[in-house]
């Protein structure tokens, strides 16, 4: 296999440019001095940028956005690994039918999902807000965190836990000590997948907002209008561009930081 | 957390419920408009902020009737809404909007009495005309062998592979009839079933439904389709601003025509209730209109504020003669759930028939 | 009575928020189905949705294709999903999660920008049919995998890649590598210890990478209508039409349990093979 040392890099490189060319010609033409995306380029511009920085309900959009991602990926994963160890460590009645209706939240549209939520928001009298939002958004990502943290979780034995708990830990002890660090990765899976989904999340978003905007909404409802679309391109020029500075500056620190640990 | 996990889940739920009460956004008496998004400019309500300087509107958006009418429907409180002539008899059935008081507007008179009309139910106004457009067919001029110059060009094989249509039943159903000579107003069974053929018919010439308006302007600047049905006349001042070469049609079967505007939603009352006037009123102001006009290249419901639109959107949109080019459009009529089903059934099976 | 209390605690708060937030709504929901319209009252009830549902063709017929749509994307998906997290994980270094992370930071980006940026590039005046052009190989411009079910099959891949690489990343991590080396000390080939060792112990990652994928392009209904063209569209826009511009919601509402009663057995059957496969494994 050594001679095949390249193979790897080589197939990331690949699909890493797949994954990345759409973004590299948004974050082209958000430089563009035209109002539609073709080709040859008109000439260099940055009135959308400073169109951006003259649009405040943006900024707003993006900080409801990130606070809806931020939470709800956080109960999602909570939920999802609670009701992953469940499935996964134990038997108990109904623990089937508990894994199906789990999963049912992915397969139903999210935009029938948003009316249901909405009608029963509605009967019951909560009012629609940013809350509402991140309840939805938890039910559509709790299954995908279950998925991500039960698979790491099936076959790695109950050993373990059971040693840890024969050396006189109590039950919940054990969860913090073995299980938790040992499904960790899962853990921060479950939590990237969601927020992803929970970022650009519109039908369902949609019917559970009140007078609140979220990114998606915001953008897809601009793309109604032509003139509009470079101000939603610059949008997600900044955004990547963004992500992927905190994303190195985060792997950095931690390099860093445990360099510094071992001097 | 032996015999206390009963507890902590109970301090999580009042948590979980406190939250929840505790952050209502849309709490009572807020004044909410549900609005296309892009629309809530000051500029269109100056008046308005004038008389609540403090109190600016709040805005829910949304960015298709379709989507507007089912958060409605589902119970979304608003006071104030936005939606287009074809729905808004739905309103009116299903009791979302209430009957408007017009003589509390100043500025009611100015609108044009055709389009007031739409609005008119059971001798009652319950919406009020605010912006209309053109709907036609957009044609890259430069790309076609040659100029389609009906709504029935759109099936003639020279184009196979070039065309795209609005993935809207009702679009597809009125321009089919059209071809067809048919009222798509007062269509039999057999008309409806020719419609529906004939919109199969259309199918080998399509590239596409086009689903989000911006979708159409790039197709046809980047020239994947040559004729884009059901343009707007905002994406012709746009793509001739960018310098593509593109023709926006007069058909012989005549220009369709959309008109939106504003109702008042039947749990609006006290001093919301008011609010919805006073801003009825600002939107409708002229000054107002023109601002809108000016701002997206739509026509607007008053001769009054057409005079005050830029001379170059006069031109563009054929507006020399307002009242003439409101009579040779044919506007899309509001239409009953009945209706409706029916027309998108067909349009559902013409999509998933092969 | 220990774990009993466990299982309860572990439970009751996911079982709570399921129960409030989606079995409760979708019941309301399912009350629609039995409607004659949206708008009518429940009393007297009715079944000829279903009934409409099961006699008209075209509906079972789009199923179908979805869910062929559905299995392709999630069969290719995984197969270029696996090497990634194999490579990753075996290869990848410190930096495994940040390179995985990376992959997954596009999804950031309106998922409607990113295919209509890849409109740009492969339109009739995109970088791919200029250079075609210009080597003489094609005489007019034209859109390129895009508008057709395939365009769908593509998109969906792009989309799912990196998400299908987490379960399957999460579980080949657990794998000890001491148990590769001594498979390979034993004399088994690079080839067999794959097959052997490392395919089997990852196929939890796998199962549940399948779901992911399979499951939520069974009700895609934006990929079919931003590239499927005239003939793309899949079951998932016969729902949205239903609730939206078909004002229909006791049809969307009957297509949706459909939706759901084919999910739930397909993880039924998921969950029954799993738990034998992974017997066998421990055998």
């Amino acid at each position: 296999m050594k001679q095949l040392k390249w193979l790897g890099p080589f197939y990331y490189s690949l699909l890493a440019l797949f994954l990345y060319l759409p973004i590299l010609f948004l974050i082209l033409f958000s430089f563009n001095d035209s109002v539609v995306l073709t080709f040859p380029l008109k000439g260099f511009t940055i009135r959308w940028y400073q169109q951006l920085l003259q649009t405040p309900e943006l900024l707003a959009a993006f900080r409801n956005t990130l606070w809806v991602a931020v939470t709800s990926s956080f109960f999602a994963t909570l939920l999802g690994a609670m009701a992953a160890i469940a499935i996964s460590r134990y038997t108990f009645w109904g623990k089937r039918l508990f894994s199906s209706v789990a999963t049912f939240p992915i397969v139903i549209p999210y935009l029938v999902l948003g009316v249901a939520l909405l009608l029963f928001f509605n009967a019951i009298g909560i009012p629609l807000n940013l809350w509402t939002v991140g309840i939805g958004h938890v039910v559509i990502n709790l299954p995908y965190a279950m998925l991500i943290i039960g698979a790491r979780l099936a076959g790695f034995s109950a050993n373990l836990e059971e040693a840890s708990m024969d050396l006189g830990e109590t039950y919940w002890g054990t969860l913090r000590r073995v299980t938790i660090p040992i499904i960790m990765p899962s853990l921060i899976a479950a939590f990237l997948s969601s927020f992803s989904t929970s970022f650009d999340e519109f039908a369902l978003t949609f019917f559970l907002t009140g007078t609140k905007t979220t990114l998606p909404i915001y953008l897809y409802s601009q793309l109604r209008f032509p003139q509009r679309l470079p101000l939603a391109i610059t949008v997600a020029a900044v955004v990547i561009v963004i992500s992927s500075l905190l994303l190195i500056l985060s792997e950095w620190l931690r390099h860093w930081g445990e360099k510094a640990y071992k001097a | 957390m032996k015999l206390t996990s009963v507890f902590h889940l109970a301090v999580v739920f009042t948590l979980l419920a406190l939250m929840l009460s505790a952050c209502g956004g849309a709490a009572d008496g807020e004044f909410v408009i549900l609005e296309w998004a892009g629309y809530e400019s000051e500029a269109y309500w100056e008046p308005y902020a004038e008389q609540y300087p403090d109190q600016p509107p709040s805005y829910s958006f949304f960015g298709d009737d379709a989507e507007a009418f089912a958060k409605a429907q589902s119970g979304f409180e608003f006071s104030v809404i936005h939606p287009c002539s074809s729905w808004w008899q739905l309103y009116v059935e299903n009791g979302l909007v209430q009957p408007i008081d017009t003589s509390r507007l100043s500025n009611f008179d100015n609108l044009y009495p055709d389009l007031v009309a739409l609005g008119n139910f059971n001798g009652q106004q319950y919406f009020l005309p605010w912006d209309w457009g053109y709907e036609s067919m957009l044609v890259r001029s430069d790309l076609v062998p040659e100029m389609p110059t009906a709504w029935a060009d759109l099936w003639d094989p020279q184009y196979a592979g070039h065309v795209s249509i609005f993935d809207s039943s009702e679009v597809a159903y009125v321009v089919a009839a059209l071809t067809l000579d048919i009222d798509p107003y007062n269509a039999s069974d057999a008309d409806s079933e020719a419609i529906k053929q004939k919109l199969l018919e259309l199918k080998p010439n399509l590239l596409n439904y086009w689903v989000d308006y911006t979708e159409l302007s790039q197709m046809l600047a980047q020239g994947d389709i040559w004729i884009g049905a059901n343009a707007w006349s905002d994406s012709y001042a746009i793509l001739l601003d960018e310098g593509v070469e593109v023709e926006y049609l007069q058909p012989e079967e005549g220009r369709l025509g959309w008109v939106c505007g504003f109702g008042i939603s039947a749990n609006t009352t006290g001093a919301s209730l008011d609010k919805a006037y006073a801003y009825l009123d600002a939107v409708l102001d002229t000054q107002s209109m023109a601002n809108f006009g000016n701002e997206y290249y739509y026509g607007v419901a008053s001769e009054e504020a057409t005079k005050l639109l830029d001379p170059y959107i006069i031109e563009l949109m054929d507006l020399e003669d307002p009242v003439a080019a409101l009579n040779n459009t044919f506007f899309y009529q509001t239409i009953s759930e009945d209706q409706r089903v029916v027309i998108e059934q067909i349009w559902t099976e013409v999509k998933a028939g092969q | 009575m220990e774990k009993k209390r466990r299982v309860i605690t572990l439970l009751s708060i996911p079982s709570i928020w399921l129960l409030l937030f989606f079995v409760l709504p979708f019941t309301i929901m399912l009350l629609f189905s039995i409607r004659e319209t949206t708008f009518s009252p429940i009393f007297p009830p009715t079944l000829s949705h279903y009934i409409e549902f099961l006699t008209t063709p075209v509906y079972l017929r789009l199923l179908l294709s979805s869910a062929w749509i559905a299995f392709v994307t999630a069969v290719i998906t995984i197969l270029l999903a696996y090497p990634l997290a194999y490579y990753l994980i075996f290869h990848g270094g410190k930096h495994r999660l940040a390179l995985l992370s990376f992959l997954i930071l596009p999804a950031w980006t309106s998922y409607l920008l990113r295919v209509l940026a890849w409109k740009v590039i492969l339109g009739s005046n995109g970088i791919i049919n200029t250079f075609l052009l210009s080597l003489g190989l094609i005489d007019e411009g034209m859109p390129i995998f895009l508008y057709s079910q395939s365009a769908v099959i593509i998109t969906l891949v792009y989309v799912w890649i990196p998400y299908a690489a987490l379960p399957i990343f999460s579980t080949l991590e657990r794998i000890d590598i001491k148990l590769i080396e001594a498979s390979q000390d034993l004399g088994a080939s690079p080839l067999r210890t794959f097959l052997r060792v490392t395919l089997p112990l990852s196929t939890p990652g796998l199962v549940s990478a399948f779901f992911f994928v399979f499951i939520p392009s069974l009700g895609e209904w934006v990929t079919p209508s931003l590239v499927g063209g005239a003939d793309g569209i899949m079951y998932g826009n016969l729902v949205q039409t239903q609730f939206l511009r078909g004002l229909n919601w006791p049809m969307g509402t009957v297509m949706s349990t459909v939706l759901l009663l084919i999910v739930s057995v397909f993880t039924m059957l998921f969950n029954r093979h799993v738990t034998m496969k992974e017997m066998s494994a421990l055998a």
